[in-house]
């Protein structure tokens, strides 16, 4: 399967980059390509332009930060997954980055491209051909959602390991916009737009993920349950953050929604509580509230409302368990 | 647009007119005839293309061509010195751990990657490393003891 | 039989290995022909219509593009590769019958333009009702899918042995049950290919195809393309894989053809892995009902089996399968008294062709899930029962069959003691158990017209031996078990062996890669190849040595008269002596083989044996069963192993490790999932196959019999093992969950609703019961 033709450019500097994308709209970003180029094979991306990013040097990093974690957008899932420090004090970070699709993943991904990947449906991550049998999807650029068969909208799924679990840090990220950067939470990149799944503003580059340091010291865990243990992306994906100090819970789901979900009402019921095995089979109970997930995959949402318990539960116990050791 | 570019493989440098839409699946087997390079699937999901890129393992149907200059490129054709085979070759000759082949090149590339980068991984970890790269012959068995062989043989430079 | 052996036996490398592991195998998208062209088959988006019109026009206007060909330019031949079941055209004339089906082909100079070009050919079709259900397909008012096909029911197949409403009345206990099977795909790593090349001087065609079946390939070629058959010449390239998918012709070694003899240029086709999932072949979905009467002991007395192979579009092997699932119903149990009714509906979806085991995985998992159903109703141990009614050598067989060799019982017995099935079936705690099941497969069927292989063994002056044989390795390694009998029976190493195989222009007739036939009939063949080009030269040497030829042996590159070793000469000696009395070189030697049969008989109308031999193994299954998640680990699979004596144990051990994770995926994770007639996963991201980390432990045991058809004992060991891991695994999960599954794969959601329900059982008993 051929990629289609583009324009190839090679940015020294994000301020280059991002006068790229805002220079030509359609521009797509670059950088390790497992999900881009995939995508743009199978035809429902196709950027005329794409500004490849990994050309630009220092956004492969690691820092400390008084306490805080900063994480250069550009920094290989494999990287992350080893580095000692995420894995003693993000240990859900370093899991998440360790079950992304295989080796090769996680040696090509980066950690940016990973949060911002394109949402999925089992009717869009579809050759051309295939996808010929019906009218266009709404999210390949036709009117209509074959899922809940209603025009102008769309019921595709965010499928990312790395969210859940940098959500329930809360992680923030930095975008580098036409002469400015701003810093927002990662739960403000998601729209909740199946067709346009991020909140960036014209020429916009996320270029790095901060760790809060009230964060970078909690238990967490990141479980991930998926047809087989390698390559495939999760049926559903559960994060789950413990305060050490206080009895404060954060947690996150993906594969159950349009963009990677907190679970504010689990949060709220835990919320002082110890994670005793009465409290967790409630929490367990409360957790296939939290989403909706609809038939866009080859899962069914019933099965995906209920493993998202199952997830939180087994999340919660090999955390325990570890930080017990 | 085309355009010339210079791409190292196997220790040599190549000049090449490549298209940004060419793969280095497309230019290592069309351009250069390299054709140990397998197209299993087209999409990064069996790892049959696999090349080192600075030693480690990559996809190169989901890579584009450019985006491979200024690495060192090893393919399948490229592990080998000389006339010498290279111990996961020997290895997967005497042990079975290959049948039609097609996958071979891509998991005796995958395992120089991981043993580059840990010379005596457990088994469970090599099993981790390995599962990208598909097997439909030989039920992955032969290939771990294969490579497993392999990080046991203390003083084998790998 | 010789007992003390060299080569045969032995743990050879393939003779290809080296090539495999450099990368300098080479495989049909690895060969690159002067000016050759690029092609792109176009394929049906709509699963049932007719085709009205097809414009191409601007599709030929775009550089680069060098022809365009569809249906009606095409000769009105239709192809299959069961003659009497040819139904299909190359590319579809009138009407389109899947979502896939072959609609038109481009040739470009390259595969970006010939993609292109896919993209300007309209299409206009008038859609018709379509039934992607063969139960819904065979009844009264179905839509037609072929024309002159009643009930969409292109084949039917009952035969009875014995009398079976007799025997039911006397049984002590009569069970039936309903089974399902589902669509798996073969996914072969290496996609389907064709390279081909005219010249017009000759009129001989070249095609080098990824094929399992190059003559039968050459036929069918011959056929749809109206060329003499000495015209065609198909040569079998490494191939990456087959497991039956590649047993067919398809439209990209037809295009191929095609275009090269009208372009005057060489063209290569190369499938997506999207067409291999949607428009090559599956295993055939199977709606099963079997109805056994049993004693109170066990024994099996009589049997009704009905099944309904969902065919989708066309027929491929149809009779042969549904064939081949019903009669080997008859090992490795001895069933007296059996009817089986067996049919083959279309449906608009993707075609069922060969799949390791053909048609008989499906019929194993039936009757080895209902075995242990009855087992366990009837208080005998799941072990026992199948001990009980085991076949044995020798001995009269209700079908016909002759059973020289039968290590059954012994693999029930080894594979349940491996598992340790005394301390775990029934003991071990919820979640965890253990299960086994049987099977049996022929080493190729003998009375399928006719079926043999031929092979030439030549000895050149250097003492380096050229064999020839038809036989297709796919990567089973066929070429280096042919190689090691004949160096075997020449007395040389396997170093000294050269095999050129797989080559219609060169090479002996063999009809290729399935029914598990290779080994013993190719390499029967090949045997005695080697002992024809043998016996010239032990004639030269008896003269020398004045000794009498039948005294004298071959072995480590000598030939010596048998007890002393002394008296004899070197092989290099031998040669150089027999060139020197001008006698002609190169000696060369042919054989061929067909296995034995009593009367010409074909699989659909007689009793009588339909194979050389037969393998026979259990499997034994650990697994646990996660009940919070529904997923099922495969612990541990053993096979105990009947397959004679193993030419190469070092690939036997391949074939059934490859078997077992094979199975396993059939059972667990594998199933082609279609909406209306449209595959929903045609990817290895989506149809996911077992990894790295899926593997189970994998245990083999040997079983060792010594048949006297199989060259050094040899029986079959490419498929049997893929016949009995889904049961064995269905059946563990019986024991660990106390469920019964009537259908593959089970998965985690069928796990938890099944575990769900029973606990609702359970809770009604018990408030019942206050």
């Amino acid at each position: 399967m051929r990629l289609p033709k583009f324009d190839y450019l090679l940015p020294g500097s994000i301020a280059e980059a991002v006068a790229m994308l805002q220079d030509r709209p359609a521009a797509k970003i670059l950088a390790g390509g497992t999900d881009l180029l995939v995508n743009m094979k199978h035809r429902v991306e196709m950027p005329p332009v794409l500004v490849n990013i990994k050309s630009i040097s220092d956004l492969d990093y690691i820092h400390r930060d008084n306490g805080a974690v900063r994480i250069g957008a550009l920094t290989p899932l494999k990287r992350i997954s080893r580095a000692p420090f995420i894995a003693e004090k993000l240990p859900a970070l370093a899991r998440a980055a360790s079950l992304v699709g295989s080796f090769h993943h996680q040696t090509m991904g980066t950690i940016a491209g990973n949060l911002c990947q394109q949402n999925r449906c089992k009717y869009y991550n579809q050759s051309q051909w295939w996808r010929s049998a019906r009218p266009t999807c709404y999210k390949a650029g036709g009117e209509i959602c074959h899922v809940v068969n209603k025009k102008e909208t769309c019921y595709s799924s965010y499928c990312g390991d790395s969210a859940p679990a940098l959500l329930v840090m809360n992680a923030r990220v930095v975008l580098q916009g036409g002469g400015s950067s701003r810093e927002i939470p990662l739960e403000e990149l998601f729209s909740g737009d199946g067709k346009s799944p991020l909140n960036l503003r014209k020429g916009e580059i996320l270029s790095e993920i901060i760790i809060p340091a009230e964060t970078a010291d909690g238990v967490s865990n990141y479980t991930k349950y998926a047809n087989r243990e390698s390559i495939d992306f999760p049926i559903v994906g559960a994060a789950f953050w413990a305060s050490r100090e206080k009895k404060e819970y954060r947690v996150a789901f993906t594969a159950v929604a349009k963009n990677p979900v907190r679970g504010r009402r689990l949060e709220a019921f835990l919320d002082g509580k110890d994670l005793s095995k009465a409290s967790m089979a409630e929490a367990s109970k409360l957790a296939s509230k939290e989403a909706a997930p609809v038939k866009n995959s080859l899962f069914s949402p019933a099965h995906k409302r209920e493993m998202m318990g199952i997830l939180l539960q087994r999340a919660v116990n090999e955390a325990t368990r570890r930080s017990c050791e | 647009m085309k355009e010339v570019i210079e791409l190292n493989i196997n220790g040599d440098a190549h000049e090449l007119l490549v298209a940004p839409n060419h793969t280095l699946l497309e230019v290592l087997r069309d351009q250069l005839g390299l054709m140990g390079t397998k197209r299993g699937c087209d999409l990064g999901a069996c790892g049959a293309c696999t090349v080192l890129i600075n030693g480690e393992a990559y996809l190169s149907c989901i890579m584009l061509a450019m985006d491979a200059v200024g690495k060192e490129i090893i393919t399948i054709e490229g592990l080998a010195e000389g006339g010498d085979l290279h111990p996961l070759q020997s290895a997967f000759i005497n042990q079975g751990a290959l049948q039609c082949g097609f996958c071979t090149p891509g998991m005796i590339l995958t395992a120089e990657a991981i043993l580059t980068e840990d010379e005596h991984p457990t088994e469970g970890m090599l099993k981790k490393k390995m599962a990208g790269n598909l097997c439909r012959c030989t039920g992955y068995k032969k290939i771990v003891e294969a490579v497993m062989s392999v990080c046991d043989n203390t003083g084998e430079e790998v | 039989m010789e007992k003390e052996l060299n080569v045969v036996g032995t743990r050879v490398p393939m003779l290809d290995a080296a090539q495999k592991v450099k990368g300098t195998a080479l495989f049909t998208d690895d060969l690159v022909l002067s000016g050759m062209l690029h092609g792109k088959v176009l394929r049906s988006p709509v699963p049932h219509a007719k085709i009205l019109h097809i414009d191409t026009s601007r599709a030929e206007k775009l550089p680069g593009v060098k022809g365009v060909v569809s249906g009606r330019d095409i000769p009105d031949r239709m192809y299959g590769i069961v003659p009497m079941a040819k139904d299909e055209h190359a590319l579809a004339r009138e009407k389109v019958r899947y979502i896939g089906d072959d609609v038109a082909a481009v040739c470009a100079i390259d595969p970006e333009i010939a993609e292109e070009a896919l993209g300007l050919i309209t299409v206009d079709y008038e859609e018709l009702p379509a039934v992607f259900d063969p139960l819904e397909a065979a009844k009264e008012g179905a839509p037609v899918i072929h024309e002159g096909v009643k009930n969409n029911t292109s084949f039917f197949i009952k035969k009875e042995f014995g009398d079976v409403e007799k025997a039911l009345a006397e049984c002590d206990d009569v069970f039936e049950h309903s089974f399902y099977s589902q669509a798996v795909n073969h996914a072969p790593l290496e996609p389907h290919a064709a390279l081909a090349q005219y010249d017009p001087l000759n009129g001989q065609l070249t095609v080098w195809s990824s094929t399992q079946i190059p003559f039968f390939l050459r036929r069918n070629l011959s056929n749809t393309l109206q060329l003499a058959e000495s015209k065609v010449r198909i040569i079998k390239p490494k191939v990456g894989g087959g497991f039956g998918q590649k047993i067919d012709m398809f439209a990209k070694d037809f295009c191929a053809a095609w275009f090269a003899i009208h372009l005057g240029k060489p063209v290569k086709f190369v499938y997506e892995r999207e067409e291999i999932f949607i428009s090559t072949r599956q295993r055939h979905p199977m709606y099963i009902t079997v109805k056994t009467g049993v004693k109170k002991d066990g024994t099996i007395l009589a049997q009704k089996f009905q099944a309904v192979a969902d065919g989708g579009a066309y027929n491929s092997t149809a009779p042969t399968m549904i064939a081949l699932s019903c009669f080997f119903l008859m090992i490795p149990y001895r069933v007296p008294n059996l009817i089986y009714e067996g049919s083959h509906v279309y449906t608009n979806k993707p075609v069922g062709g060969a799949m390791r085991g053909h048609g008989i995985p499906q019929a194993r998992f039936a009757v080895e899930r209902q075995l242990d159903i009855i087992a366990d109703r009837i208080g005998v141990d799941p072990a026992e029962i199948r001990i009980k009614n085991s076949i044995h050598a020798g001995a009269p067989h209700p079908a016909g069959f002759v059973i020289n060799t039968c290590g059954f019982s012994e693999s029930v017995k080894k594979a349940a003691d491996a598992i340790g099935w005394q301390e775990k079936r029934g003991k071990l705690p919820l979640g965890k158990g253990v299960g086994l099941a049987g099977a049996s497969f022929p080493s190729g069927v003998s009375n399928m017209s006719h079926i043999s292989s031929g092979a030439v063994v030549q000895l050149g002056r250097d003492g380096a031996v050229n064999v020839l044989t038809g036989a297709a390795d796919i990567g089973q390694g066929a070429e280096t078990v042919i190689g090691q009998i004949v160096a075997e029976e020449l007395g040389v190493l396997i170093e000294d062996i050269r095999v050129t195989a797989a080559d219609t222009g060169i090479t002996p007739l063999d009809p290729g890669t399935f029914g598990s036939g290779v080994t013993v009939r190719a390499g029967n063949a090949a045997r005695l190849a080697a002992i024809s080009a043998k016996q010239k030269l032990f004639q030269f040497v008896a003269e020398k040595l004045e000794a009498n030829a039948a005294d004298l042996v071959a072995k480590d590159r000598q030939i010596f008269v048998k007890g002393s070793p002394d008296k004899g000469l070197t092989l290099a000696q031998a040669l150089k002596g027999y060139q020197y009395a001008d006698m002609p070189m190169p000696i060369v030697g042919r054989g061929s083989w067909m296995a034995p049969a009593s009367e010409p008989t074909t699989l659909f109308k007689e009793d009588g044996n339909f194979a050389p031999n037969y393998s026979f193994m259990t499997q034994a299954a650990e697994v646990e069963v996660d009940l919070h998640t529904g997923r099922v680990k495969l612990l541990k699979m053993v096979t105990a192993h009947d397959c004679g004596r193993p030419i190469n144990p070092m690939l036997v051990e391949g074939q059934l490790e490859g078997s077992v994770v094979g199975g396993m995926g059939q059972a667990l994770y594998e199933d082609v999932i279609v909406e209306k007639g449209q595959v929903m996963n045609p990817s290895f991201l989506d149809y996911g196959f077992p990894t790295f980390l899926e593997m189970p432990e994998i245990e083999a045991i040997e079983v060792k019999t010594d048949d006297p058809i199989g060259p050094f004992g040899a029986k079959e060991a490419g498929e049997g093992t893929q016949l009995s891991p889904a049961p064995a695994i269905v059946n563990a999960v019986y024991d660990a969950i106390g469920i019964d599954f009537m259908e593959l794969p089970i998965t985690p959601e069928k796990i938890l609703a099944a575990l769900a329900e029973k606990k609702k059982k359970e809770d009604k008993v018990q408030s019942f019961s206050h």
